[in-house]
């Protein structure tokens, strides 16, 4: 393959980041603008005092030549990344948040940290949830099996108990995978290969 | 990985040796793993590389032992504490632990098979969390407090037993991690 071996293994973050701002958001534009088609799409038109639904990298772009204040999405307030919190620390599976929180969070904060409530705040919320979901991960890895993407069944070793936070993927944010994916695949690559061939007949 | 044909993990891992011996007396063979005698005597051990074995077990000409890696004293340490194994003091150099531990798999009869693929799957499954938590803690180290002080602790002497299986992981969650961070960090 002609990529180089750094890009194989998986997507990068600043490629995901790239898909992230394909995502449509609100904003308060302070120039009017024509209804203008671009290739994903016609967007617009601006009117001043009314709010607009524009792609994330249109409303970064007017940003950074202040013409426009970003509406932040419901989800990112202080109360309700609290509230996601409370629940990723109090329960084993992980909380539901926006499948590319941690990019979209992480663009805001940095280009339009005026338009926000409290960034310090988000930011070091945002912070304690990534660690707590990152333990959670790293549990997963535990009861990590080759199993799991696999089509037949094995004799399980493993003792699976209800109150073990198993490998639940389930609201597992696309950063999250991208940091896991090549380790997690790689582990189960190598357990599948020590696993004993499935006997033929049986 | 390792039964491709064109996989070079599988190519060193068939390169480890093991002990046969030989059932029947096998004239003008002795040049078969080093010897210098003429021929082959009747219950003489000869460490033959696995390539090599495959023919002479499948042939019923000899039966091999299992080999030290894999022993039931390896096995009783890594029950003890999966993580205090060197595996590749094992192994050797370049070598894989569980290359090797497949490719004799391959030749056993099922039951001890069957004990074999338990023992290294649990064996990897213990040590890979170890693996992944060091791999993330050298990504968030900047690259040039990488070798610093800790010399001689158990972290480093665990990171000196991975196997070249094991490497490969920890520089995939290395890379990875290290990735994030970057992205996290920079604006």
């Amino acid at each position: 393959m002609a990529l180089p071996n750094s890009l194989r293994t998986s997507t990068t973050p600043p490629e995901l980041e790239l898909i992230a701002t394909q995502q449509l958001i609100e904003i308060i534009p302070l120039v009017s603008m024509e209804k203008t088609v671009f290739i994903s799409g016609a967007y617009g038109p601006l009117r001043p005092p009314n709010k607009a639904q524009v792609p994330l990298w249109i409303a970064v772009n007017l940003k950074m030549k202040r013409k426009c204040h970003i509406v932040p999405p419901s989800w990112f307030t202080v109360d309700y990344l609290q509230d996601r919190l409370s629940l990723e620390t109090s329960n084993p599976a992980f909380s539901e948040l926006p499948f590319r929180y941690m990019e979209i969070s992480k663009i805001l904060l940095d280009v339009a940290s005026d338009d926000l409530e409290q960034p310090d705040k988000l930011r070091s919320l945002l912070k304690d949830l990534r660690e707590a979901r990152q333990a959670k991960s790293r549990e997963g890895l535990k009861q990590l099996d080759h199993s799991e993407l696999s089509v037949y069944s094995p004799p399980l070793p493993v003792i699976v108990s209800t109150t073990d936070a198993l490998v639940q993927l389930p609201n597992l944010s696309a950063m999250e995978i991208n940091e896991i994916r090549p380790y997690f695949v790689e582990s189960m690559s190598i357990l599948s290969k020590l696993a004993l061939p499935p006997q033929p007949g049986v | 990985m390792y039964n491709d044909y064109f996989s070079v993990d599988s190519i060193l891992a068939e390169n480890q040796k093991i002990q046969c011996t030989f059932k029947h007396k096998i004239p003008d063979m002795g040049h078969l793993g080093g010897g210098s005698d003429r021929d082959i005597a009747e219950l003489q051990k000869v460490q033959l590389p696995v390539w090599l074995a495959y023919t002479v077990l499948y042939s019923q000409w000899a039966e091999f032992n299992i080999p030290m890696p894999f022993n039931q004293k390896v096995r009783n340490a890594l029950q003890a504490d999966a993580c205090s194994v060197r595996l590749s003091n094992l192994v050797g150099a370049g070598g894989t632990w569980y290359g090797f531990g497949k490719t004799i798999m391959d030749i056993m009869d099922d039951e001890k098979a069957a004990g074999l693929s338990q023992t290294l799957s649990s064996a990897f499954r213990l040590r890979v969390l170890e693996i992944i938590d060091q791999a993330h803690h050298f990504a968030t180290l900047g690259s040039a407090s990488g070798s610093g002080h800790k010399t001689h602790d158990v972290a480093q002497v665990f990171r000196e037993g991975l196997d070249v299986t094991e490497r490969e992981v920890f520089a995939l969650a290395q890379e990875s991690a290290r990735k994030t961070k970057r992205w996290n960090e920079n604006h």
